[in-house]
């Protein structure tokens, strides 16, 4: 694995560890509950009631990132789950229901007393129920409306004009299933949500992600990028799993004062950088490695991936007399915004822009059709704007299928052909 | 979305795409984009029917008030505004050819006296033609089945993906196997039960479009439940599982067990049913279809 050139990055994998750790102590020695759910749930509702909430999608990258996926998935197709099924979100659940194949990262995931997730692909309601099957716990189910409108240039409506962003009718059904969501916590922990706190705690999240949004005008205006990407997903997502806290805020202004002096002081990521890479999709968990592979030879660097950029324009949301609803209009299209068109792709053109991309490279995984087929458009929209794209099969989790050396090759000789000639 | 990129569609008033799968919300979203960046000029606008299908509470005030602008752009397209009695009307209509739909399934039930490749586009036309010529013309075809002398061979059920052409029916009846029943709109439970229109009419329709939808979104508890159903009335089961596949996959491991306790032969197809069937898939139906004569044997004595 590459060095870790921040600080700020060491710190953020020390306190992931260390949060893991005293959630399964107090998980395990105290008896408290904690919720495992979809990434896109609101967390904030769980932790303002003191129910931590864990992500789905992060113990599945740090299960893929510990080259567990594998035994876990083999299990999986040996019970009888076809290979087309979606490993990113079912990785979990695998690391759970054949958790005799091997020992867990860091000791395994206690037993939730919820789960929750939206339904946003088809297989999420499936997974998610057999994952509460097997743990005996409650799952609560956020059913996902589709969007007839979708406005252009989202992310200049989103912090300020977020009513507009989400059809009347779309965002009083999220509001309703959020409602639903608190009642049910409320009686779990007996503790009342506090709306007051609710918009406190909204207000550190835009506090937190307008320093992203800061550090995002940093990477894109340097003359090099300052931070490598994989550092910069580390930084930010260590952060947004507890967004709004006390220690998320303290590390994400930490985070921006280090890359902060590190472009006053001309420090770069890969000095003598030649190309500005883009990444389009979710992380390649299992092989990180892969993301400076190009620093050396071509001087090629990852300067974007979704992770920090999706922060500031997702998630930012001001004029906040309706927590709720400020909460519910974020949640509410978080696909469209990642995946689906005109919204992905005429937002990553425009981060595209700002980041002066040479190349993006698109990841295309086989077992996540829901997303993978959007990437197309995406594909189109950067060409049509002139930016180079290489298509690359794989997936996020699962290394099994996975050609290191071959994904590699294929860049380089994308670099050589189509960037740099 | 073949069709209307190209141009067969073109003198459609309206695609209307209901919100059954994930795919179908996108193949709405994609149309969409593909009028906006002007791919397809002949395209006509597209509207989501957002019918959800999940158990939440707030589900069913928010389909009725989806299926309310469905009607209201309905009669904004046609140009004629219908009233609560016209759909009132419309579902009493629509009522008699479901019933006539329970007329053929009920000749596939116990001995079964028509072949799955005759009755599924039986079934399937219901969705497709007017009401009154449906019943019609499915009352002259049971007529005519319930004259005819019951079929021999192992009773099958089609399940897993929900299949939408009658060539699965065809593998399986060529072996000697006669499918009885299919987990899927076009088939057996294409009509379900009657819409029941005792007040609001529009809370009626929208209340049994979710509660007989069969597809991915349908909540896995509802998909099991109708198998178990059917798995009295067959002697073997055949899962669709075609690539495409993201949602019926994960169901096979509990369904295994069902069928399991059952003693009920069963087996999983990987191919696209619009394919000719693989050589691994065609030993698969082969080596069913005996498991279940061999069963029928054993029950008959």
């Amino acid at each position: 694995m590459a060095d870790k050139q921040l600080d700020a990055t060491v710190a953020a994998a020390a306190f992931q560890k260390q949060w893991f750790a005293n959630l399964r102590r107090r998980v395990f020695d105290e008896r408290q509950p904690y919720a495992l759910v979809q990434a896109d749930v609101p967390f904030e509702l769980f932790d303002l009631v003191d129910i931590p909430a864990v992500s789905n999608q992060w113990w599945a990258a740090i299960v893929a990132a510990k080259r567990q996926a594998a035994a876990y998935l083999d299990a999986m197709a040996a019970d009888g789950h076809h290979d087309g099924l979606c490993r990113y979100c079912s990785l979990g659940y695998a690391s759970t229901r054949y958790c005799d194949v091997q020992e867990p990262p860091w000791g395994g995931l206690p037993t939730p007393r919820l789960l929750c997730a939206r339904l946003t692909c088809d297989c999420i309601h499936r997974v998610f129920s057999m994952w509460a099957e097997k743990f005996g716990s409650e799952f609560i189910e956020i059913d996902n409306p589709g969007a007839n409108y979708l406005p252009p240039r989202w992310w200049e409506l989103s912090r300020h004009r977020w009513r507009e962003l989400v059809e009347p009718h779309r965002l009083a059904f999220a509001v309703s299933t959020l409602e639903r969501l608190v009642e049910r916590v409320e009686a779990i922990t007996k503790r009342r949500l506090d709306r007051a706190a609710l918009r406190e705690r909204l207000e550190k999240v835009n506090q937190q992600e307008e320093t992203f949004d800061a550090v995002r005008g940093l990477v894109a205006s340097a003359p090099e990028a300052p931070v490598r990407m994989t550092e910069q997903i580390s930084n930010v997502m260590a952060t947004q799993w507890v967004r709004g806290s006390e220690w998320a805020l303290s590390h994400a202004r930490a985070f921006h004062e280090e890359v902060r002096q590190r472009v006053e002081s001309g420090v770069a990521a890969c000095p003598g950088e030649r190309a500005r890479l883009m990444w389009i999709g979710a992380g390649l968990w299992h092989d990180t490695d892969f993301y400076t592979a190009f620093e050396m030879s071509h001087r090629a660097v990852f300067v974007w991936s979704m992770y920090l950029a999706f922060g500031p324009d997702g998630y930012i949301r001001y004029g906040l007399d309706d927590p709720m609803a400020a909460l519910a209009s974020r949640s509410a299209s978080f696909n469209e915004y990642l995946h689906n068109p005109p919204w992905a792709s005429e937002w990553i053109v425009q981060q595209a822009r700002d980041h002066r991309i040479d190349a993006a490279i698109v990841l295309h995984p086989r077992s996540m059709k829901a997303a993978a087929t959007g990437r197309l458009f995406i594909e189109r929209a950067l060409e049509s704007a002139g930016i180079p794209v290489l298509p690359i099969e794989g997936d996020v989790v699962d290394e099994r299928a996975w050609n290191p050396a071959g994904a590699r090759a294929a860049v380089r000789s994308f670099l050589d052909t189509k960037v740099m000639s | 979305m073949d069709a209307a990129l190209a141009g067969r569609l073109a003198d459609t008033a309206q695609i209307i795409i209901p919100r059954t799968s994930d795919p179908d919300y996108k193949c709405f979203l994609y149309l969409r984009e593909f009028l906006r960046v002007k791919i397809g000029a002949t395209l006509p606008s597209a509207v989501l029917f957002d019918l959800l299908q999940s158990n939440g509470p707030e589900v069913r005030e928010y389909n009725a008030a989806r299926t309310r602008v469905l009607f209201e752009e309905l009669a904004m397209v046609s140009g004629r505004r219908a009233s609560l009695d016209d759909l009132r009307y419309e579902i009493e209509r629509t009522n008699v050819a479901r019933a006539a739909v329970r007329r053929l399934t009920a000749q596939r039930r116990g001995t079964p006296r028509v072949t799955g490749s005759e009755a599924f586009p039986l079934l399937g036309a219901f969705w497709c033609l007017p009401p009154e010529e449906y019943a019609t013309l499915a009352a002259e075809a049971a007529e005519d089945i319930e004259r005819r002398p019951p079929l021999a061979g192992p009773r099958v059920l089609l399940a897993g993906a929900p299949v939408d052409c009658p060539a699965l029916h065809a593998g399986v009846e060529s072996r000697g196997g006669i499918v009885v029943s299919e987990i899927s709109p076009w088939g057996n439970e294409s009509a379900g039960n009657d819409v029941v229109c005792e007040g609001d009419p529009i809370n009626a329709v929208s209340d049994k479009y979710r509660a007989d939808a069969i597809g991915p979104r349908t909540p896995a508890s509802a998909m099991r439940e109708s198998i178990a159903g059917a798995l009295e009335q067959v002697d073997a089961v055949v899962l669709s599982l075609p690539p495409e596949d993201t949602a019926f996959g994960w169901d096979y491991p509990a369904l295994r067990s069902a069928f399991d306790r059952k003693c009920i032969p069963y087996t999983c197809l990987y191919g696209d049913p619009y394919q000719p069937l693989s050589d691994s898939d065609a030993a698969r139906l082969d080596d069913v279809i005996t498991a279940a004569e061999t069963r029928m044997e054993t029950r008959h004595g």
